[in-house]
């Protein structure tokens, strides 16, 4: 009975750690490659360590890949994640407040249909959203990312969870009578209380927004607007070990090595807010529980 | 127990609210557009918009409205392949996925907290390389020479990454990644919600006779089944738009991997290489009403979003 | 059907400094119903789940029966328990909630439903089976967590507070049905519960506790009329027992200025010095001008049948301590009652004293 058990929980164990491999392996491969030179990637252990030396040689050879093109990535990534969350937060967090807590004409088909477009496939509507933004002369502009970015049905819905299960309509019945208005009942009463909201449809929204390597790629043209994303798969194209008709410039071929140590940089944003968001996440999800 | 008992609570309480005439002292009826309006000109402009002009470009042919582009596109030879590509993968995908979050998630919480953080950290984290970032990591581990899982693809005989993305593999392998970037997340979730049982529950069970397993499989599982039911539609909704992983090792095994390999693909191929945006746009909707579909009968059956 | 042994049987949280419980010794025979008593934090809800075997028996033993219990997981002590706020299953119906415990012993189905069908129509819930808990009102959940102890047909039944969440009147109704549903089915029961009045009216035997420790186990009237401390007589009993300071001299026990006769025996094991005073509110009655301790009514509370006034000794009245010195309660006659803010003289009634040492607290009997 007692040896069964404990064979249970070595079984269970060995699973666990198979799953830790797993997850961890490809991250902390991600971490060592560019401390080895692409011989060294190619002869040495997966897993082994280069020197500090060549991880900051690498660095510098992305940084510098064709005069900063990296940096400029990184830009446009920063802009039209943060001007898409900026947007997105100003649209659903009032929006899920209003269906959560106020009465108006159509504010169930409004629900509704936010739940029908909110498990839509997006993406199906990138390229008639091409054709919208061509014909509004915003394609080239970095409008053309960020306004599809700001529209963020699921923000929407976890905006409308949280503040129909978490905000008693007392409340707010209590805040009109000592005489706030309809804005100031939102902006003093139920906006303070809505900090995990914000900072989970923020975290959604950032991160689906910089991750998100179709609509960029269908609405930017050049080398200067592309997002990280796009910028990417530009580096495999210019990388002779996947490419070998790849017309590198002398000089400005991409390694093994260079080409994980641009793709740590282009997650490092993401993994940054994912480290510390992990208690959001949770938190702002299960709030939800009591209800969705 | 306690959650079920507020939530029966809370919504007979609004409801009597309703009953009682519907709105608390000092509401306006217009209050609500004001808040909503910036959201309905997006919905509108970016998500009802593009929809209808989808269709409508679906619809229109030479000689008026017609579905002679749906005909069209469906008897393109990659067509049915792009759909079947995508049933497959999402099939392996989500199978797998449910299976391994919702164990991982049970064993990691019968450990103590403290390890059960690091567990949990380590599965989640990986969700930072979403997109093309996983794309280019597994390039790397799927390359036979150098990839730390080499003993494996040796294993199966593969000795270049041609080897380990044949096109019987494809479905498999974009699983893999989506499970690398995807699982933990929802680990971490399905972690919460197991902690959101009260402990007398567990408790109860164990005093009626229940082993681990059984508390497992006739307790816990049947208090998140909500969660896995919604892990399963936004789930299914992603992986339905698959777009950059194959792109990206279609750039890498220079073209090995077709370029109209899933249905997104196909439709941006039509646009752009063919410029032909009326059959694009047929794929488009086509590939809208399957994720309709699917997802409102998961949101049906699963009893998901009770809407008050 | 059972005994349970406590032996000894101790739980220390790991980083607490006290044992929540220390040493317990109790016997529980075959087919009681003990109840545990006690304020907030004595260790109660340890004891019970320490029998359960949702807590590890840290010292000591316990046993069912002849059997030690200590090592056997909950599923194998053959216990059922009902808890404070149910735990009944949320996701299953009401007879599935019930039928749990023998579906996971792999009972035959046709058997659960019979049992199933049994047990709903003891406790009047057989309109509600396929109801799920969410849908139910306290009380009828509160049945339910009864139902579900009752199908298993247990050895021992454990109950830790389960009347605490329904509202004073239900509470009442459901008191008595509990006590007469266990002397009908003779399951020996443990019953937990911070509620004195729960505790004498149910229990055939109460076990008083304080701070993790037993003090005294025993019928509701001996508990009444003989605690062994002043703890377990300020503890039982409604409203409490008078407790005041007094000093034991040639003549009787001075209470302020005023001396009561005590009992030659008692005086005699009490020695001289200062004791402890106890008496119960109908232990006290109105006296006339000279004949009392005397003190000032601040409250009638009249109850009807008969009202209780709260008075504060005279010479208490100017003392630093008067904050934390509680009123003395004195049952009178709902007709005679006196007005508050009267000055009346309390008469001892003759043999009701209870003496208690000052400092350990423990009872000062006649020799
Ligand atoms: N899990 C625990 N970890 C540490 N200390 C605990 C734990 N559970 C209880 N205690 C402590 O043990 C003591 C006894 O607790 P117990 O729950 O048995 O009290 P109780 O008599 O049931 O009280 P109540 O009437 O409030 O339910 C208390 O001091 C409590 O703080
Ligand atoms: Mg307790």
């Amino acid at each position: 009975m007692l040896a069964r058990r404990y064979i249970y929980r070595v079984i269970g164990l060995l699973v666990l750690l198979l799953f830790v491999a797993f997850f961890g392996v490809p991250l902390l491969w991600l971490l060592l490659a560019p401390t080895k030179t692409d011989y060294q990637l190619a002869h040495q252990a997966p897993l082994a360590f280069g020197s500090l030396g060549t991880f900051i040689h690498t660095f510098n050879r992305v940084i510098n890949y064709q005069g900063g093109l990296m940096l400029t990535w990184l830009k446009n990534s920063a802009i039209y994640s943060g001007g898409g969350t900026a947007l997105a937060l100003l649209a659903a967090i009032p929006a899920g407040y209003g269906l959560a807590l106020t009465q108006f004409i159509g504010r169930r088909t409004l629900l509704a249909v936010t739940l029908v477009v909110m498990i839509m496939p997006a993406t199906a509507l990138v390229m008639p959203l091409f054709l919208e933004a061509s014909a509004v002369n915003l394609v080239g502009t970095a409008w053309a990312v960020i306004l599809p970015f700001a529209f963020f049905p699921f923000g929407v819905y976890l905006a409308y969870i949280y503040f129909s299960s978490t905000i008693p309509k007392d409340l707010l019945a209590a805040a009109r009578i000592d005489g706030a208005g309809e804005w100031g009942v939102f902006l003093h009463v139920a906006l303070p209380l809505a900090r995990p909201i914000v900072a989970l449809v923020a975290f959604f929204a950032f991160v689906g927004d910089w991750t998100n390597y179709y609509l960029p790629f269908v609405m930017t043209y050049t080398n200067s607007e592309y997002p990280v994303t796009v910028g990417l798969q530009i580096l495999i194209g210019s990388a002779p070990i996947f490419s070998p008709t790849a017309s590198g410039y002398a000089g400005s071929e991409i390694y093994r090595p260079d080409l994980a140590m641009a793709t740590l940089i282009g997650a490092l944003p993401i993994l940054i807010i994912f480290l510390f968001a992990q208690r959001t996440l949770v938190k702002g999800m299960l709030a939800g529980a009591t209800k969705g | 127990m306690a959650v079920s008992d507020e939530r029966i609570s809370a919504r007979r309480r609004r409801r009597a609210g309703g009953q009682r005439g519907g709105l608390p002292a000092g509401t306006s009826r217009t209050a609500g557009y004001f808040f909503v309006a910036i959201y309905v000109v997006l919905l509108l402009a970016l998500g009802v918009a593009p929809a209808v002009y989808a269709i409508a470009l679906a619809l229109s042919t030479s000689g008026g409205v017609g579905v002679s582009h749906f005909v069209d596109t469906f008897n393109f030879f990659e067509f049915l392949p792009a759909f079947e590509h995508i049933a497959e993968f999402e099939g392996i995908w989500l199978a797998s996925q449910t299976v391994f979050v919702v164990l991982l998630a049970l064993m990691v919480h019968t450990l103590k907290r403290r390890v059960s953080t690091a567990f949990r950290l380590i599965f989640y984290l990986p969700g930072a390389m979403a997109g093309s970032a996983s794309a280019i990591i597994w390039l790397f581990m799927f390359t036979p020479s150098g990839s730390p899982f080499a003993f494996i693809l040796h294993g199966l005989h593969y000795q270049v990454l041609s080897n380990t993305v044949q096109p019987s593999n494809l479905p498999i392998v974009f699983a893999i990644m989506a499970f690398f970037t995807g699982a933990g997340g929802w680990i971490v979730i399905m972690y919460g919600a197991l902690n959101n049982i009260p402990d007398e529950l567990i408790e109860a069970a164990e005093i009626d006779g229940s082993s681990a397993l059984q508390t497992a499989v006739r307790i816990k599982i049947p208090l998140i089944r909500k969660w896995i039911v919604y892990m399963l539609v936004l789930s299914f909704a992603a992986g339905s738009q698959l777009f950059v992983e194959p792109q990206i090792l279609g750039v890498a095994t220079n073209g090995q991997v077709p370029a109209q390999w899933s249905p997104n693909q196909l439709a941006y191929y039509l646009a752009f290489q063919q410029d032909s945006f009326n059959n694009a746009a047929a794929v488009s909707v086509d590939l809208l009403v399957i994720g309709l579909l699917v997802a409102v009968l998961l949101v049906w059956r699963g009893r998901l979003f009770e809407v008050e | 059907m059972a005994t349970v042994t406590f032996k000894g049987a101790s739980r220390i949280y790991p980083r607490a400094k006290n044992p929540a419980v220390n040493e317990l010794n109790l016997e529980i025979r075959d087919g009681e119903f003990i109840v545990l008593v006690g304020p907030s934090g004595c260790g109660k809800t340890t004891s019970l789940r320490m029998l359960a075997g949702l807590e590890p028996v840290d010292a000591g033993d316990i046993f069912i029966d002849e059997r030690s219990v200590v090592r056997l997981p909950p599923r194998e002590r053959d216990i059922a328990m009902v808890f404070q706020n149910y735990a009944l299953y949320p996701h299953m119906d009401v007879a599935g909630n019930l039928g749990f415990a023998l579906k996971i012993a792999k009972v035959k189905k046709s058997e659960i439903k019979t049992r199933v069908a049994e047990a709903a129509k003891i406790l009047d819930l057989e309109d509600y089976l396929d109801r799920k808990p969410g849908q139910l009102s306290g009380g009828q959940r509160q049945r339910v967590a009864m139902g579900r102890a009752i199908v298993r047909q247990p050895r021992v039944f454990l109950m830790d507070e389960p009347l605490s969440n329904l509202d004073a009147k239900l509470r009442v109704a459901t008191r008595s049905e509990i006590a007469a549903l266990q002397r009908r089915l003779g399951v020996t029961t443990v019953y937990v519960t911070h509620d004195q009045v729960e505790a004498m009216t149910m229990g055939d035997r109460v076990a008083v506790m304080k701070d993790g420790v037993l003090q005294q186990v025993d019928v509701p009237s001996v508990l009444y009329d003989s605690p062994v401390n002043a703890f377990v007589a300020g503890f039982i009993g409604s409203p409490a027992m008078n407790l005041v300071e007094g000093t034991v001299g040639s003549e009787g026990v001075a209470i302020g200025s005023t001396v009561v006769a005590v009992p030659r025996a008692l005086k005699d094991t009490a020695g001289t010095g200062k004791v402890t005073v106890g008496l119960r509110p109908e232990s006290l009655e109105l006296a006339g001008e000279g004949a009392g301790i005397p003190a000032v009514v601040n409250l009638v509370e009249e109850l009807g049948a008969e009202a209780y006034i709260y008075a504060r000794l005279a010479h208490h009245v100017d003392q630093a301590t008067f904050a934390a010195t509680p009123d003395f309660i004195v049952r009178v006659n709902p007709k005679s009652a006196p007005k508050s803010g009267s000055a009346v003289e309390l008469h001892v009634k003759p043999d009701s004293m209870l003496l208690f040492d000052a400092d350990s607290g423990a009872r000062i009997t006649a020799a």
